[in-house]
């Protein structure tokens, strides 16, 4: 993308949604039945907005950002509309999304080491991703966006570590890695599923506040999914709940968390164990496990 | 600690492990002291809460607890009795007296076994009777975890996360064991679940009156459960205490750092949702 292409999007309005989803619909269609994922989601992102998508295992979430990225898994269809900055990115085709994805949305899962090749080195796999998407770019400048990018994310002695291999690196610093990898590319938009689950609790305070600092610096939008209420709390402005596929309810962060509407998000929130006291006994969602089939169970 | 004697006793634990690889040309293995000289008591009724980062040593004290791995040095004391050397019968009667809950129940749980197969399994394993027969004795056992007894005969891939959970609790309690190691035995679970399965735990123990050693990495729940807290870090305890004294007056600084990572709620915002719950509930009435 040139830097007049960029100019022009900036120059957008600025209620004007980065991200606009409406629709969407995951399933899953099987000989006998179609299993639908993510029912009718709609929502909206505003430029440089963070989004937290919050539900349980099997409520959709992730599915709903591989929709966006179109990296469903096989077998899998999505209908409805998905709008980035003009674009209808259902209509496009692999080759044009490929230039979306990674330049312009760019990703960070959950696991980084299943992310990155063990046999390269963390340097050529940033330089490599940089250079499938600047075309031109020589090797030695894509080795300097390397360097640049892991400084970027706060990886002290980057220049000399950008040669080591990914075992090299405690989880944490994978976790940077991956997201020097996408920040190199200079994204508009970050999704970020579960970036943190797998990561001791003090890094995943410094993880969160890079991620925040990024957005404040770039002014990137922000998607983050992850099942931990307290973690979008703190680093997210709107909210969506949701539940078997379905929107159960969204909103500013503070009046999902003090005035929440649906009895689920209520519920969730009271599941929610308080560090700072101990409850009795806790509440639980209504439909209690004892008795729940295993599907259902599955689900929730 | 309380005047009478604890349930259990560690002393001075120590577990080294040698490292591959890290020996070169010119030099042998280096061996990774895990457990750094550990000592901690557990009360009867009582929870003692393991709680550190990755690599803390956590887990590792767990296994030498309940003997999976024997510790380099250093004692542990169940009832009076040392258990760092017992071999045979005495063995045998210490693998009933401490059980383990682990993380993951799919991987812990045998995929091809029944729950009956599999909650009689420590019994049959140990050469015992099986009280009242083993049809009735699971079911027994399945509803006192919170699971339909009539499932007996299914799988454990037929089971949530939760289910296959209680599935693995209603194992060790099958032994009536003393103590109760729970590894990570709530952190896979989803918030709901994990709410129903503290709740479980906390009502199992009022119930049988045993002890839990309990290790987790997330404070919260440890919060919920504990009555007393260890903080571990680099295979040592750098603070143990009340649960309340540990998490309102954090005297070590890793303790500290540790509480402050959290990520917490806006109590703000919390504190607005109780009232406008209250608020609600007193006008329905």
């Amino acid at each position: 993308m040139t830097n007049s292409q960029r100019d022009q999007t900036l120059d957008q309005p600025a209620d004007r949604p980065m991200l606009s989803v409406r629709d969407l619909t995951v399933a899953f269609p099987t000989a006998k039945a179609t299993n639908e994922v993510v029912h009718h989601l709609s929502f909206d992102l505003p430029p440089g907005g963070a989004l937290g998508i919050v539900g349980e295992s099997g409520s959709g979430k992730s599915m709903t950002s591989l929709a966006i990225m179109n990296l469903l898994p096989p077998g899998a269809t999505r209908s409805g509309s998905i709008v980035f900055r003009d674009t209808e990115l259902t209509a496009l085709r692999e080759p044009a999304m490929r230039t979306v994805r990674g330049s312009r949305i760019a990703m960070i899962f959950q696991d980084p080491l299943s992310c990155l090749n063990p046999y390269y080195t963390v340097g050529d796999q940033i330089a490599e991703a940089y250079r499938a998407h600047r075309h031109g770019v020589s090797r030695r400048q894509a080795h300097r966006v390397a360097i640049e990018s892991m400084e970027r994310v706060h990886i002290r002695d980057a220049a000399r570590r950008v040669n080591y291999y990914p075992h090299q690196f405690s989880g944490g610093m994978r976790q940077r890695v991956m997201i020097a990898m996408a920040l190199s590319m200079e994204p508009e938009l970050i999704i970020a599923d579960e970036p943190t689950t797998a990561l001791d609790v003090t890094v995943q305070a410094q993880i969160l506040g890079l991620l925040t600092e990024i957005r404040e610096n770039t002014g990137a939008g922000l998607i983050l999914i992850t099942h931990d209420l307290a973690v979008v709390s703190e680093t997210t402005d709107q909210i969506i709940v949701m539940r078997h596929g379905d929107l159960v309810e969204s909103g500013p962060v503070e009046q999902i968390f003090s005035e929440p509407r649906a009895d689920y998000t209520r519920m969730l929130l009271d599941a929610v164990p308080r560090i700072d006291d101990a409850i009795d006994d806790m509440r639980t969602l209504p439909s209690s496990a004892a008795h729940e089939t295993p599907t259902e169970g599955a689900r929730l | 600690m309380t005047d009478t004697e604890p349930l259990l006793v560690a002393r001075n634990l120590v577990k080294e492990f040698p490292v591959s690889g890290t020996g070169g040309l010119f030099r042998r293995d280096k061996t990774f002291r895990a457990v750094d000289d550990v000592s901690l008591e557990v009360g009867y009724r009582e929870t003692l809460a393991l709680v550190g980062e990755s690599g803390s040593g956590k887990s590792t004290v767990a296994r030498m607890l309940a003997r999976l791995i024997n510790p380099t040095s250093g004692t542990v004391i169940l009832d009076g009795t040392d258990v760092t050397s017992l071999s045979g019968a005495k063995l045998h009667d210490f693998r009933s007296s401490v059980q383990v809950v682990f993380q993951d129940p799919f991987s812990s749980l045998n995929p091809r076994h029944s729950v009956e197969e599999l909650v009689t399994a420590p019994l049959r394993y140990q050469g015992r009777q099986i009280p009242g027969g083993a049809r009735a004795f699971t079911r027994e056992l399945m509803e006192r975890v919170g699971l339909d007894p009539t499932w007996s005969g299914r799988h454990p891939a037929q089971f949530s996360g939760g289910q296959a959970q209680r599935v693995g609790i209603a194992r060790a309690l099958a032994v009536q064991p003393k103590l109760v190691i729970c590894d990570e035995a709530v952190s896979a679970l989803d918030v709901s679940v994990q709410a129903q399965i503290i709740n479980l735990l906390r009502s199992l123990q009022r119930e049988e009156g045993f002890s839990y050693v309990f290790i987790a990495h997330d404070l919260a729940v440890v919060r919920q459960i504990a009555t007393r807290v260890a903080v571990m870090t680099q295979g040592q305890v750098v603070e143990i205490g009340s649960r309340d004294e540990v998490f309102d007056h954090p005297q070590h600084e890793y303790t500290r750092t540790l509480l402050a990572a959290i990520p917490r709620i806006n109590p703000r915002w919390e504190a607005r949702r109780r009232h406008l719950e209250r608020a609600k509930a007193e006008a329905a009435s």
